[in-house]
């Protein structure tokens, strides 16, 4: 399952408050794709000390794609 | 709780505050000075008086206010460390804050040994800060314009710093070196390669981010930093030859740089997903207006040269840049950032997120658009005040006010961060 967080339309910190809510729930082999006009690295460091692994896909309008999951193992 | 979530340490929320606390007292002095000497003070750029306004603006509020900035907004917007912050802001903040009060009252007082003294207190100050800076953006992983136009902006500080140096030695020591282009090309470097560029940067980031506006286009982000620090190179280049009708005429690509990026940011507000008018998105809209009333007003005097013989003309430039453009700016991003590192800092000592006040929380709304009413006020009077004399007192009063309750805002949302954090810790023992 992809819990689909739009952040486009949403003042921070709202956008990562509700990642960090969605992580919480986050079940082995679920993902949370965060839709947002910027890269969140306060979150990329989150991600990066807490075990979770992510992929940054920019797309043509602006908007980055970021597609959380644990990391495997 | 967060069991499985760690925050990186990024600086200690000390760094930027330190910095942000002090800024707006400069914009108090500048305000209580314009009020003190009032009357026909501002009928030439070149009095003692508005030599020591401007540097209580741009080396007191501006550069304590935009180096705090940094140190913050690094690590948020692309992900760079600055080594040891504590250290270095402990170093940097202090010693620019001295440099600034010597700098200020050796252009008020004419007395060079105040301005000698200035000068070493800059030079480490701002190249301490620089080498620190520019190490932390030049390792980050990260890429895109805010990066590469932030490495702009920092060259261009150095620059200005070192022409601000050479200038006040120049008054100083009486040395035998052009003192008209050499301060048109240190006030090009400080306005627009540093402080515009640096609003350039930031501006990628926060204004989708903050004011819910579709992103800066491509092309524009990648053009607009590289031709500004083309028409600044124009200008000086022009300056230093000593060809004064190219020099003024060079000014018409800056006004026009200047403009595009004003009117970029305004059409994107207007056209912008949600309609916020928060102090930030005001603030924002003023300095906007004001970079265009800039551009506009230089472009006139760059092609009818004329124009710029009274040298009141020059006087309601700095006006429309200094208070008009740079402290909106500047008052408008401190209204996001301390909330934002209250809001990051308290969500790290490991309380539920629901427990986290909100960012609304940190600073009361009404004390923010009340705070803006009054600037929008003082800048109304300050640029009328160019005109007529009469109006300089109640001019400086009012930006004296106005940058009061900005200082009181940022001291009411210190205070909110130190509440805050007492009653989580409280409640994460109690669990």
């Amino acid at each position: 399952m992809t819990i689909v967080i739009d952040g486009r339309e949403l003042q921070p910190p709202e956008p990562m408050e509700r990642t960090l809510e969605a992580l919480e729930k986050l079940g082995e082999g679920e993902d949370i794709l965060l839709q947002l006009y910027c890269q969140p690295h306060p979150l990329f460091n989150i991600l990066r000390n807490s075990g979770y692994a992510w992929t940054d896909n920019l797309l043509a309008d602006g908007t980055r794609e970021i597609r959380i999951r644990k990391s495997p193992g | 709780m967060h069991p499985n979530l760690s925050f990186e340490q990024a600086p200690p929320i000390s760094v930027p505050y330190r910095f942000l606390l002090a800024a707006p007292w400069f914009g108090v002095l500048a305000g209580f000075l314009l009020a003190w000497v009032g009357g026909d003070v501002l009928e030439s750029r070149w009095t003692p008086e508005v030599l020591a306004l401007v540097h209580l603006i741009a080396v007191g509020f501006m550069l304590q206010a935009m180096s705090g900035a940094m140190f913050q907004f690094i690590p948020v917007a692309v992900g760079g460390n600055v080594w040891r912050p504590l250290l270095v802001a402990n170093v940097v903040q202090p010693t620019l804050l001295v440099a600034a009060v010597l700098l200020v009252a050796g252009l008020l007082f004419s007395a060079p040994a105040l301005l000698s003294a200035a000068v070493p207190l800059f030079l480490c100050g701002v190249g301490v800060f620089a080498v620190v800076v520019m190490l932390a953006l030049w390792r980050t992983p990260a890429t895109g314009m805010t990066l590469w136009t932030m490495r702009l902006a920092l060259a261009g500080l150095v620059l200005t710093v070192l022409l601000g140096a050479l200038l006040a030695e120049t008054l100083a020591r009486g040395l035998a070196l052009p003192l008209i282009p050499l301060t048109n090309v240190h006030l090009a470097w400080g306005l627009g390669a540093w402080a515009l560029m640096l609003v350039g940067a930031v501006s990628y980031f926060v204004v989708p981010m903050f004011q819910l506006t579709h992103p800066y286009p491509s092309w524009f982000a990648r053009g607009f930093g590289p031709l500004l620090l083309l028409a600044v190179l124009i200008w000086s280049g022009f300056w230093l030859l000593d060809d004064k009708s190219l020099a003024q005429a060079a000014g018409l690509p800056l006004a026009v740089v200047c403009a595009a990026f004003g009117g970029t940011t305004l059409w994107l507000q207007y056209t912008r997903r949600r309609k916020i008018d928060d102090a930030t998105s005001l603030n924002f809209r003023v300095a906007m207006i004001a970079l265009l009333a800039f551009a506009l007003s230089a472009a006139s005097m760059a092609v009818w040269p004329q124009l710029a013989d009274d040298p009141r003309a020059v006087v309601w430039l700095g006006m429309l840049v200094f208070p008009g453009v740079f402290v909106s700016t500047i008052s408008g991003m401190t209204y996001k950032i301390t909330p934002f590192l209250n809001w990051l800092h308290l969500q790290r000592l490991g309380a539920p997120i629901s427990a986290v006040p909100n960012m609304k929380k940190m600073i009361p709304g009404d004390a923010m658009t009340g705070q803006f009413r009054l600037h929008l006020l003082a800048l109304t009077l300050l640029l009328a005040a160019v005109w007529l004399p009469a109006l300089a007192r109640p001019a400086g009063l009012a930006f004296a006010a106005s940058c009061a309750w900005l200082g009181a805002n940022v001291i009411q949302a210190l205070k909110n961060y130190h509440r805050f954090r007492d009653q989580i810790r409280a409640s994460v023992l109690h669990h």
